[in-house]
């Protein structure tokens, strides 16, 4: 079975599993750390300021066929703009428009973060590889606690990459996090944001009862 | 000759030091949470801990024979509301290699070696209205059996720092939320230090 087929019988086996989870259980997960950098800073957040974070996956759920041990899958969200910053109670607020996700499968293995990004290795070793998926954000928002620490959430469509096909066009994806920012935070010169989240397949196709005689009747004419 | 050898492992200490210095450390860990009924009531989490290279955890882990679990107990809710504020648990990173951590048989999650045992000092969890929410809190390590492969002056506030998402999809039965998050110092513990050779010296005369 070439690369591509194999893909494709990943992606069915992992939609199968996915629309036979029970309500309540855990949809498969890639966990992942990394750092986010804005356009003059966060906060504030002004209107029209670039977001870009750049992660890596620790953890894949075995569905996703990942050996992190010999590839590493590195997160680039970039273009999500912001529409400025508001204030609900004592949450800040901040909602995006546009934005892609991609992630990449690399062997090379040399996310590096750097310092000051964007910079010679960020984001470009987290954009290397062979690419595993691509979504675009259909909503993302970023939520600031007072004290520097918040969540964020983003919901993607999926547009190409080896870990999906034409038939996954009714996938929803989320890309959410956590966040602390400012000082002794570990964080690269240069990042705002430190982050720890997952990639999720949020929802898939619908699923429909039917009896194997009716399956195979779809097949017979 | 114990001089020597306090020596030869100082030089190679400050050779190792830059190469450690610029590096993110963290415990990653993914797990559920179970909150309190009320106030005076306590949170307990149960998580895997993950190898989050190219960062590095603050103490070497041996990921390809060991698992890694990290378990929070007696996290006790001092005041609610939209962010909640706790104190008093007890954290602890254990290592095994026999059972493997399933979040239906939580013996499985302590049935190891606590290896790093400590107190979060403070805690808070705010919930956003998504249903999406981030914990903050504070560490002191005090115990375990890899406690002194931390400085003592290291061993304090150390960053507990988790998001967390209770929807239904990500949360397991008998669980509350989901919590996907770090334990970090707030700096690399390994710190480097420029000294001359003479310094050095100085310091075993």
């Amino acid at each position: 079975m070439d690369r591509l087929g194999l893909s494709k019988c990943v992606l069915a086996v992992l939609l199968t599993v996915a629309a036979a989870l029970p309500a309540g259980a855990q949809m498969a997960n890639i966990d992942y750390i990394g750092y986010a950098f804005e356009t003059g800073g966060l906060l504030p957040s002004n209107a029209g300021d670039e977001l870009t974070l750049v992660a890596v996956a620790s953890n894949a759920d075995p569905v996703f066929e990942v050996d992190l041990g010999a590839y590493e899958l590195t997160f680039h969200a970039g273009g999500l703009i912001s529409t400025g910053e508001v204030l609900d109670g004592s949450t800040t607020v901040i909602h995006y428009t546009g934005g892609m996700l991609e992630i990449y499968q690399d062997g090379s293995q040399d996310a590096d973060w750097g310092l000051n990004p964007p910079n010679a290795v960020s984001p470009a070793t987290f954009t290397d590889g062979e690419l595993f998926f691509r979504g675009e954000f259909s909503s993302f928002t970023l939520y600031f606690a007072p004290g520097g620490y918040g969540t964020f959430e983003g919901t993607l469509s999926a547009l190409d990459g080896t870990m999906i096909d034409g038939s996954c066009s009714d996938c929803v994806y989320t890309w959410a996090g956590a966040f602390l920012s400012g000082a002794g935070a570990q964080n690269p010169a240069g990042y705002d944001l430190q982050t720890d989240g997952g990639f999720q397949i949020d929802s898939t196709v619908a699923t429909e009862t039917a009896s194997w005689g009716s399956v195979k009747a779809l097949f017979s004419n | 000759m114990r001089t020597m050898l306090k020596v030869s492992l100082v030089v190679l200490a400050v050779v190792a030091l830059p190469l450690a210095a610029s590096a993110q450390q963290l415990f990653d860990f993914n797990g559920q949470a179970v909150l309190p009924g009320g106030v005076g009531g306590a949170l307990t989490m149960y998580s895997q801990v993950f190898d989050a290279s190219p960062a590095t955890t603050p103490i070497p882990l041996d990921f390809a024979d060991y698992e890694f679990t990290l378990v929070v107990t007696d996290l006790v809710l001092d005041a609610d509301g939209f962010t909640q504020h706790y104190s008093g648990g007890t954290v602890t990173l254990y290592q095994d290699d026999l059972t493997a951590a399933d979040f239906g048989n939580l013996p499985t999650f302590t049935d190891g070696t606590a290896i790093l045992v400590g107190t979060i000092t403070a805690l808070s969890r705010t919930l956003f209205p998504t249903g999406i929410g981030s914990v903050t809190g504070s560490v002191d390590w005090s115990g375990g059996t890899r406690l002194d492969d931390i400085a003592p002056q290291d061993q304090t506030d150390w960053g507990f720092f988790s998001g967390t998402n209770n929807g239904v999809n990500q949360t397991l039965p008998g669980f509350d939320e989901q919590w996907d998050g770090k334990i970090e110092p707030r700096e690399p513990i390994v710190d480097d230090a420029a000294m001359s050779f003479g310094s050095v010296k100085a310091l075993f005369q």
